[in-house]
């Protein structure tokens, strides 16, 4: 019944790679627990409390102020652990010398709900001496928790499936309701942990909570063995995936990320709040350019995600649009048990009869994703290599006879994306990597040729195997020009491929270019850095595609 | 100042050496004389034509390069002359036999560390505070966010480990010499009291502890992985060098363990593949090097094996201590 408890927990499934073993822990937890800081332990394991209190940069300062400590070394240990909250909890070891009674049995409840939240009504002076006598009071093994939820950080581990497993468990109740019920806002109290784990299944209960999403797999050879009717094609859309809710009158608006979203996007809830049906939709929201019917990219929706309230002329600059996919749920009637072609009909169905609602013209923000109809395999694949024509990432491919069901079902969606976009280019940075990579050299800069020089033009920190990053880290510590903080300039030497999914000007880059999720692909050891791509080839693979 | 030729010792070859003396100190090639600090593997080398030691150190030495070896010996704080320089070794407190070595010449002393720790330690002697006026420091651990607790804290959480997980075997991962009998004295002073196993390469050093006085618990060796149903709720002493491959396929329902001081970083921990570290180191910590470099009143300090600039900087700004660099 506290942060003690919690602690503990902590260190448990942190040092456990079983799943089962992980799900025995968090059962016997919630056993021993009351149902609130249950409940808080829920919304932390889940990721549902990253509110930054202070950030690792102000921990770090007001460490080095109050024990008189250089900040250089700080950053020092920093790269060797790569967490703000670990190293400051390191370092903290026995520091304590105050006689004040100790904190050992604060409750979880009480740290989160009250101690923590309270630090952001205090001047920083106050602020400073109260984390500080917090720290001397808690005992050393709470520290990393402490530290990790002030700062945002708090992460273990554990996936909301396995949540989820371990409640169903506890309660001999179906995954899929212990899912549904921890969809959506899982606001920590008393009530909504007695709601997760009651008995009785009650359907009101969830009315305000979309359904787990289903989720598409990367496409696999087999399924070219089967035939192409057995199958509906849609655009992939690079947006936000979404549930559009309405029930019993309310229109909800939820994220894959299970944020309600409302605030953000107020025309489509207005829009939607006048449609005759109940219903729960899945699709994709995007940013459109109605003229030609197509979506714009994926920055400008960024502009509209972390603006709430957004005023009428940031409406009319950044038009949003709905394009569903599936229906769910209609009037109340759960069929995400019927097959899919016969949704798709449902759908279609009602979507006419609200376009046909003169009074309430919802066209200017919402439709159906439009099929596509290939005639065989290669045609689908010649549909697949135009996707970028018209802003999309691919094909979705979902089974006609698959039913609603959640998570990432294996063979029934599949995601076949559009091929990446390739360059060779030469590592002229390298950066000490945090969490699990701290301590080597793993955040890359990459630079292609502009007459004799090399220009930078792309970061990436993924694609290469743990035993390349050793090799690379080892020969990234022998070839360093020069040393900047974290950062050390390299002698240009190795080439590697990078491929991304789109590229564009940008003006705030010295490259002139921007491009979107790169990630090393290929370790070019057999290239020199004469024969890496030039700034050109950059630009003629932009032309190309628009 | 002096140049680096002119220093008593110097690294040449990457290794440390005095050419006064002509003798290599933990040399990584074979030489024709080697004084050597301790019997781990990065400290010495096959093929020198002499080796001098202490008599422990030469016992396990033997064991790993051979009974025909040219060894020869001396006791702790025993002074013996080479080419005019006195030489004694002085305990280091990291294994069995380890030592500090501290040479003199022209009233100048020198001090190499060796690997040390400063942590009590029932199978070696204790570290020995010896002044010098130039002092060469490992600083394996040289930065403030290592520092350790009691081993007495950690071997109990090494017990509770095993006996919360009756149904499952323990794999402890461990340095076969020196941590491996240094977590056997502890962990018979536990709550577990369950068999302990060993693998041939950890039960040889064991023996070798024993022969030269050492209180080890008695573990059973394990041959040809035979009994292995019957390991269940026990621990397994393994070497690291087991953790990855087809060594540990023919166990069942394992949990499995490394101790090291690097174990006490989360993401080297993540890293390591392990289900748990246990942080328990045989070298000093970030104060231990400090303390050791304040009471041997070394006015020079050099450091070597380890990440050195933390400490550097933090000695020369803080302690306004000379840290010179050797080069290599």
């Amino acid at each position: 019944m506290s942060l003690k408890n919690f602690s503990e927990l902590f260190v448990d499934l942190d040092s456990s790679n079983s799943t089962n073993n992980k799900i025995e822990v968090l059962k016997n937890y919630f056993l021993s627990n009351d149902p609130i800081d249950n409940s808080w332990a829920i919304y932390l394991l889940t990721g549902k409390s990253n509110r930054r209190f202070i950030s690792g940069r102000y921990l770090k300062n007001l460490f080095s102020q109050i024990y008189e400590y250089p900040e250089w070394l700080i950053d020092t240990c920093y790269l060797k652990v790569g967490d703000s909250a670990e190293v400051i909890t390191l370092l903290l070891k026995n520091k304590s010398t105050t006689r004040e009674k100790k904190l050992s049995n604060i409750s979880l409840n009480e740290l989160l709900s009250k101690t923590i939240p309270d630090l952001s009504k205090l001047n920083d002076e106050e602020k400073n001496l109260q984390i500080k006598n917090i720290w001397e009071r808690l005992p050393e093994d709470n520290h990393l928790i402490f530290n990790k939820i002030l700062t945002g950080t708090f992460r273990v581990g554990v996936s909301i499936g396995l949540i989820t497993k371990s409640i169903s468990k506890l309660i001999n109740i179906d995954e899929e309701i212990i899912s549904h019920r921890l969809m959506g806002n899982f606001e920590p109290s008393i009530e909504s942990y007695k709601l997760l784990v009651n008995k009785n299944i009650n359907l009101q209960e969830l009315n305000s909570k979309p359904f787990p999403f289903l989720l598409a797999n990367t496409i696999e050879d087999k399924i070219f063995k089967d035939s192409i009717n057995d199958f509906q094609f849609e655009w992939k859309y690079d947006g936000i995936r979404m549930q559009l809710i309405k029930r019993l009158g309310n229109v909800s608006l939820w994220t894959r990320g299970q944020e309600l979203v409302n605030e953000s996007f107020p025309e489509l809830v207005e829009k939607m709040s006048h449609v005759k049906d109940d219903f729960v939709l899945d699709g994709e929201l995007l940013v459109w350019n109605f003229k030609e019917q197509i979506a714009y990219d994926f920055s400008l929706l960024q502009k509209r995600i972390n603006r709430k309230s957004p005023t009428r002329s940031i409406q009319i600059k950044y038009p949003i649009i709905f394009i569903a996919y599936d229906l769910l749920e209609i009037n109340g009637r759960d069929i995400r048990e019927i097959k899919l072609e016969d949704r798709r009909i449902e759908l279609e169905k009602y979507f006419s009869k609200w376009q046909n609602k003169t009074e309430n013209n919802i066209s200017d923000i919402f439709k159906i994703c439009d099929l596509i109809f290939p005639k065989d395999w290669p045609d689908a694949l010649t549909y697949k290599e135009k996707s970028r024509e018209n802003n999309t990432e691919g094909l979705i491919i979902k089974k006609k006879t698959s039913i609603y069901s959640s998570g990432r079902k294996k063979g029934i969606w599949w995601k076949y994306k559009v091929d990446p976009m390739q360059l060779d280019a030469v590592l002229i940075y390298a950066k000490g990597g945090s969490g699990r990579r701290a301590g080597l050299y793993t955040d890359y800069s990459f630079a292609l040729w502009k007459d004799q020089e090399l220009i930078k033009f792309a970061s990436a920190y993924s694609g290469l195997t743990n035993i390349e990053i050793k090799e690379l880290d080892k020969w990234i510590r022998k070839n360093t020009i020069e040393k900047f903080g974290p950062v050390r300039s390299l002698k240009p030497e190795m080439v590697f491929e990078i491929s991304f999914e789109k590229i564009q000007i940008s003006k705030r880059h010295k490259s002139g270019i921007a491009v979107r999720f790169p990630r090393i692909t290929k370790w070019r050891k057999d290239k020199k850095i004469n024969d890496a791509d030039s700034l050109e080839n950059a630009y003629e693979l932009m032309k190309k595609i628009s | 100042m002096r140049t680096k030729q002119e220093y008593l010792i110097r690294y040449k070859d990457g290794n440390l050496y005095c050419e006064l003396a002509d003798i290599w100190i933990d040399p990584s090639k074979p030489v024709k004389k080697a004084i050597i600090t301790h019997a781990h593997f990065d400290h010495f080398t096959f093929g020198c034509g002499e080796y001098i030691s202490t008599k422990e150190t030469a016992i396990l030495l033997k064991e790993r390069v051979g009974e025909n070896i040219k060894i020869k010996t001396f006791e702790y704080g025993e002074e013996f002359k080479i080419n005019g320089i006195n030489i004694s070794f002085h305990p280091s407190g990291h294994i069995l036999g380890s030592s500090q070595i501290r040479f003199i010449f022209a009233e100048e002393k020198w001090l190499i560390s060796g690997d040390f720790k400063l942590q009590k330690d029932e199978t070696c002697k204790q570290y020995e505070i010896v002044k010098t006026d130039y002092l060469i420091s490992e600083c394996t651990f040289g930065l403030p966010i290592f520092k350790w607790d009691e081993s007495k804290k950690i071997t109990n959480d090494i017990s509770k480990w095993i006996n919360n997980a009756p149904e499952k075997t323990s794999l402890l991962f461990c340095y076969s010499l020196g941590k491996a009998q240094r977590l056997l004295n502890e962990i018979s002073q536990t709550n577990f009291k369950g068999n302990i196993y060993s693998h041939s390469s950890i039960h040889k050093m064991n023996n070798n502890y024993k022969k030269l006085g050492i209180d080890i618990t008695d573990t059973i060796k394990i041959e040809n992985k035979k009994n292995i149903d019957k390991l269940k709720g026990s621990l397994i002493l393994l070497p690291p060098s087991l953790s990855k491959g087809s060594y540990l396929k023919s166990f069942k329902n394992i949990q499995t363990a490394f101790a090291s001081g690097w174990m006490s970083i989360r993401a080297l921990r993540k890293r390591s593949g392990y289900d748990k570290g246990f942080p328990i180191s045989d070298h000093a910590d970030w104060d231990g090097i400090l303390e050791v470099v304040k009471k041997s009143e070394a006015k020079n300090v050099f450091f070597h094996h380890g990440d050195s600039e933390a400490l550097t900087k933090f000695l020369v700004e803080k302690e306004s201590i000379n840290v010179l660099f050797f080069g290599k």
